[in-house]
């Protein structure tokens, strides 16, 4: 610790423990951030990130450890405590009022008042300043943050944590939800960030993401210290063992499979969501992988197919018997399934147990005469819980208290226990950890190798390179292109995301 | 896990059962009937006019006199038949010695009362009506008489002829029908000069929608000569409404019961005559009458507590004063 | 602690917590020296038993409406309008079996009604039910004339009656009915599909869609059966009153709700119990028979049910929190 100034260290955290019941999250972890660095804080899902960081915001109070801001011995009694010594957090999920303004919202709690009435002007002027150095003076401070677009609106959610004067940033996977474009928006906004002498702890599962605006990184495994150091100076393999802890060799395992006849095909399609037309088709035992920007029209497809938009003209044709229109009941009962790609919005209901999760779609094999069978279904459901991985867990446990991966292993499984022909994955790996990752990818290539067929839309170009037969790659709610796998590579498939694009399309994010 | 549960269900019904009959094994039975003071429950239509508080003070006076212990409870709204039931019940489950009770609905509350008689708790009906006999005695204003008082000095006022409205109270109560027909009756039959603008509208059970209804009618027959309004949230929300037009004092106004409003109202001259009832005399008597009965004595099946009628006039003089401010009860033992 | 323990105890928390509120009800009134030896006999168990039929099979259905994630403020009107209904039919001379039908389906028809509008039209189901709970009671009193009903007293009158005709019965038919119906009704809420669709509309409905669930069909069915409890509370209603009363059960349906909210049930959706249900319809009831008991004046009673109400509400919210 000799190799910088000791006046640059802005946080040093050292033996953070913390423990919920019998589960250990963290267990004597050490975490040094400097002035105007970004620190990558990396970590399969459970490792401990989002503990660590909602000790540094205050939400979570430590069992044991110190820390200090600036050489200050620091312990924040909440959040707003926290706030005060100059932490700012930046969530996945955005906390702005939609119906507020962007500078109602950047100013919400500290409006500058004169005996209690609030100054506009200067409210306005204080507003226009942090924009501007955002550089994003287009972003009126009279609209309301509904208006925005995704990306706009974490730029708000940055401004917000500039006007409180934030020493840290804590951004919580930032461009989950943003497209490319808005990516290297924010990225850009980092460097700036970074010249103004904040420092900023990123949290992200992008590790090529990571690479790029990272100066440190800090890996927990299991609650605890698996390494650290200077980005440039580590392989992503090295970085992935110390995250995984083992020798990770087959992130994406090819299992062959054979292609056969059209299941499922699209002649003309478009949903009322949809921006255009589309063809597409889909063979058995192929993995058609969809790639795109976000709003390029990959979600409102599976959507149309599904049932869930109606559909406004041309036709899904499901084996050989073709529909104009349907419900999604209708669809299940031909054999398709779809994993949405909201996950806690959509894909599940949280409060009811994995079983009920697992077996909504298909309760038939329980059911005589309408009547359940609890015990059989309990039996099943832990079957598939076994085959998925879903560790540990009951079936009788709400969903809520799994962790992302979990969550979505029991989506998957629904898909499993229906026994779908044609599966319509809409971003299956989102927001989990790699191991988990590394999981789903597997069965894809079983349930291609059992003769499935698999419609599979990732805005992560590796998995889609890794995993799929055929990619075909949307631009503006048209298929640009569909090649084999093969002869696509990583800049080709940007590229064709891209083609003809104009900055103006931001409106085009997804609602 | 569910046999962990259904162990834990049955270990408390049996907890609560074990409970329940070890508090009862502990009771020696209920004291003899003679050694301890009587418990009356007397249960009005409602708790909040000043006609029940009045009704409130008499049953209290009663109780202090003849040393037995007055139980005060009624529904929360004056039309809520179905919770006057269930106060019956939960009286007869408390095993009270008798019930002094004010039917909010002649038949509805006949199998309650039924159930009392079956358990051997005496009934004492006052203010109005009840069908069938279970009943050991009948305390009320002769309502049909009042109606016929209101009638006579309504038209008295108004010189002989002229238009008026009958406010009515609410569908279903006995006392203040009996109260609209007496006044209808005399009216058809004694005064042909009268017409008759408005029968049927009923004014509901609160000042507020009284006070509606009669400004809404106000509104449509603003040259109404007269008004007869038959219950005393009817007379105040009518009495409003004609103080808010500035028809007040022109408008010639008979009224049903008494309050500190509608005396100030007969005072100003907007109210041109009010028929008292005895509210304080119904509460004494009913208590007394089923104490008497308890007692062994014998007691009459009917008492009217009788009629009159106070104008700006006579409302002074000591008897009509009393009736105008009965002392109303206060605090709650 | 394992997660198997953990969910264990929570599951057993959530269930339990309306219990120790009915226990801790009828152990207050137990301690009461003035009521006590009265307050535990059968004969007040029973009347208690009595009181609750109605609003208790109001309370089935409306489980079922509050686990879909919806409300139904017209229930108590629906009460008082199939409380009308059987009396006119009984006093236009219908045979009492086809009034008690016609009390039923009316009810039912109330809430098909309800249904179809919140489905068809996509309205909030609490602006449908708010404007189906003007209407039925204007209705009600339409039909009435805006007077009472009497109709000559029938078999149906004796549903309600404390001491049933063949005594051997014990309690009174329409207790009887009570008990079978929310055992058959628990049954179907957790064991059958429908149960299982009901839980995930009202959970998300977004995600039952996903499942292939009909959820416009199921919300349909869950408002009618509802309706047709709320018609069944009305032919019990007719029955005790032995007038058909369309002023009848004014605000009952906010007992209604409470008595779901106190069992267990979520506003939001997705949670409650039959079994909850019930032990709220009863924590009221005792509530009330125990302060009628004890003398007590009515607003003691409202402050203790509106507190137990904020209170069941509380440990939902805190339930909650602890999920997310």
């Amino acid at each position: 610790m000799t190799r910088s100034p000791a006046d640059d260290l802005v946080l040093r955290m050292e033996d953070i423990s913390k423990s919920y019941g019998a589960t250990c999250a963290l267990a004597g972890v050490r975490f040094e951030l400097r002035r105007g660095e970004v620190h990558a804080l990396l970590g399969e899902n459970g490792a401990g990130k989002s503990t660590l960081v909602k000790v540094l915001s205050g939400a979570v109070r430590p069992d044991a450890g110190r820390m200090s801001i600036g050489g200050v011995p620091y312990l924040p009694a909440g959040p707003i405590d926290g706030k005060r010594c100059g932490v700012s957090m930046i969530y996945q999920e955005l906390t702005l009022c939609p119906h507020l303004t962007v500078e109602e919202n950047i100013m919400l709690g500290k409006e500058p008042r004169r005996r209690g009435v609030v100054r506009p002007a200067e409210m306005r002027r204080r507003v226009r300043e942090v924009l501007d150095f955002m550089r994003h003076p287009e972003i009126a401070a009279e609209v309301p943050v509904r208006k925005l677009s995704v990306g706009a609106k974490q730029i708000v959610e940055i401004a917000r944590a500039l006007v409180d004067e934030a020493r840290i940033l804590v951004m919580d996977e930032p461009t989950s939800s943003l497209t490319l474009d808005d990516s290297e928006e924010l990225f850009r906004i980092i460097h700036r960030l970074k010249e103004r002498g904040v420092a900023i702890i990123y949290i992200s599962h992008f590790l090529e993401e990571v690479r790029r605006v990272a100066d440190v990184f800090t890996v927990l495994r299991d609650g605890r210290n698996a390494g650290s150091g200077r980005m440039a100076d580590a392989p992503l393999e090295a970085i992935i063992r110390m995250m995984v802890g083992q020798e990770f060799k087959e992130l994406f395992p090819r299992i062959p499979h054979d292609i056969g006849e059209v299941l499922l095909s699209l002649d003309g399609l478009k949903g009322r969501a949809m921006q255009a037309e589309i063809g597409l088709a889909l063979r058995k035992g192929e993995i058609l992988g969809i790639a795109g920007l976000i709003g390029s029209g990959r979600t409102e497809t599976l959507r149309a197919v599904f049932g869930l938009d109606p559909i406004e003209r041309g036709t899904v044709t499901i084996g050989r018997v073709r529909f104009e229109a349907g419900q999604p009941w209708e669809r299940i009962e031909q054999g398709l399934g779809l994993l949405s790609e909201d996950r806690q919005g959509e894909g599940l209901a949280l409060s009811q147990s994995i079983a009920d999760n697992v077996t909504l779609s298909r309760l038939g094999p329980f059911s005589r005469s309408g009547v359940l069978s609890l015990g059989r279904r309990r039996e099943v459901v832990a079957g598939l819980m076994e085959r998925v991985k879903v560790k540990g867990r009951h079936p009788g446990e709400p969903v809520a208290v799994l962790s992302g991966g979990n969550q979505q292993k029991v989506a998957l499984a629904r898909l499993l226990h229906q026994e779908a022909d044609i599966l319509l994955l809409d971003e299956p790996t989102r927001g989990i950890d790699v191991m988990s990752k590394a999981q789903i990818y597997e069965w894809i290539g079983r349930l291609a190798a059992q003769g499935k067929a698999v419609l599979f839309v990732s805005s992560y170009l590796p998995e889609l390179l890794g995993v799929c037969d055929t990619i075909a790659v949307f631009h503006r709610g048209r298929v640009v292109d569909s090649r084999p796998a093969s002869a696509w590579d990583g800049a080709g498939i940007l590229q064709a995301a891209a083609v003809g694009r104009t900055g103006a399309d931001r409106e085009e994010a997804k609602p | 896990m569910t046999s962990f549960r259904r162990i834990l269900v049955w270990g408390l019904i049996l907890c609560s059962l074990t409970a329940a009959a070890a508090c009862r094994k502990k009771e020696v039975g209920p004291p003899s009937s003679s050694g301890r003071t009587l418990d009356i429950a007397v249960i009005p239509k409602g708790t909040t006019h000043e006609f029940w508080k009045a009704i409130h003070s008499g049953a209290a006076r009663a109780g202090r006199e003849l040393g037995v212990k007055i139980l005060w409870k009624g529904p929360q709204r004056e039309d809520d038949r179905a919770q006057q039931i269930t106060v019956v019940e939960d009286f007869i489950s408390r095993g009270v010695d008798g019930i002094v009770l004010a039917p909010l609905d002649d038949r509805a509350l006949c199998a309650p009362v039924r159930d009392a008689v079956r358990e051997g708790i005496p009934v004492v009906i006052i203010d109005s009506g009840l069908q069938g006999s279970d009943f050991i005695s009948f305390v009320a204003t002769d309502n049909t008489k009042g109606g016929v008082l209101a009638a006579r000095r309504l038209v008295e006022i108004l010189g002989g002829s002229g238009d008026i409205f009958l406010i009515r109270y609410q569908e279903g109560s006995a006392s203040t029908t009996e109260r609209e027909q007496g006044f209808l009756d005399t009216m058809m039959k004694d005064y042909p000069a009268i017409r008759i603008l408005v029968k049927d509208q009923h004014a509901g059970t609160t000042t507020e929608s009284a006070y509606q209804l009669a400004e809404n009618l106000l509104g449509r027959f603003p040259d109404v000569d007269g008004i007869f309004c038959p219950n005393e949230s009817s007379t105040f929300g009518t009495l409003r409404a004609l103080q808010e037009s500035g028809l007040a004092g022109k408008v010639k106004f008979v009224g049903f019961d008494s309050s500190p409003k509608l005396v100030q109202g007969l005072r100003d001259g907007h109210i041109h005559g009010l028929v008292l009832q005895n509210p304080t005399r119904m509460g004494y008597l009913g208590v007394v009458l089923a104490v008497k009965h308890l007692r062994g004595e014998t007691v009459e099946a009917r008492i009217d507590t009788g009629v009159t009628i106070a104008t700006g006039e006579t409302m002074d003089t000591p008897e009509i004063k009393a009736l105008l401010e009965p002392e109303f009860f206060q605090d709650r033992d | 602690m394992s997660g198997h323990d953990k969910a264990r105890i929570k599951i057993l928390l959530n269930w339990l917590a309306p219990f120790l509120g009915l226990i801790l009800v009828i152990a207050l009134f137990s301690l009461m020296p003035e009521v006590r030896e009265r307050f535990l006999r059968p004969a007040n168990f029973k009347s208690v038993a009595t009181q609750s039929v109605i609003v208790a099979l109001g309370a089935l259905g409306m489980t079922f409406i509050i686990i879909s994630g919806g409300i139904d403020l017209s229930a108590a009107s629906n009460i008082a309008l199939s409380s009308v209904v059987v009396a006119y039919a009984v006093n236009v001379g219908a045979p009492p079996p086809a009034a008690l039908a016609a009390g039923i389906l009316c009810g039912g028809l109330v809430g098909f009604v309800n249904g179809g509008l919140i489905t068809t039209l996509r309205l909030v189901p609490f602006i449908v039910t708010l404007g189906m709970m003007g209407i039925a009671r204007g209705v009600a009193k339409w039909m009435a004339g805006n007077q009472k009903i009497d109709a000559p007293l029938t078999w149906i009158n004796g549903l309600m009656a404390k001491s049933p005709r063949p005594s051997w019965l014990l309690l009174a038919p329409g207790v009887w009915l009570m008990i079978v119906f929310a055992v058959l009704m628990a049954f179907v809420l957790r064991r059958t599909v429908f149960g299982r669709h009901v839980f995930a509309i009202g959970s998300n409905e977004a995600t039952a869609r996903l499942c292939g669930i009909r959820t416009r069909r199921a919300k349909v069915l869950i408002y009618s059966l509802s309706g047709l409890f709320c018609g069944l509370a009305g032919v019990m209603e007719y029955s005790r009153l032995t007038v058909g009363d369309p002023t009848v059960a004014v605000g009952l349906e906010l007992d209604i709700i409470a008595a779901v909210v106190i069992g267990g049930g979520s506003l939001a959706g997705g949670e409650g119990s039959i079994l909850g249900t019930l032990i709220g319809v009863f924590i009221m009831s005792f509530l009330r028979n125990g302060c009628t008991m004890m003398g007590w004046p009515n607003y003691i009673q409202e402050i203790i049910i509106g507190a137990i109400i904020v209170a069941a509400v509380g440990l939902d919210q805190v339930r909650h929190r602890r999920a997310a």
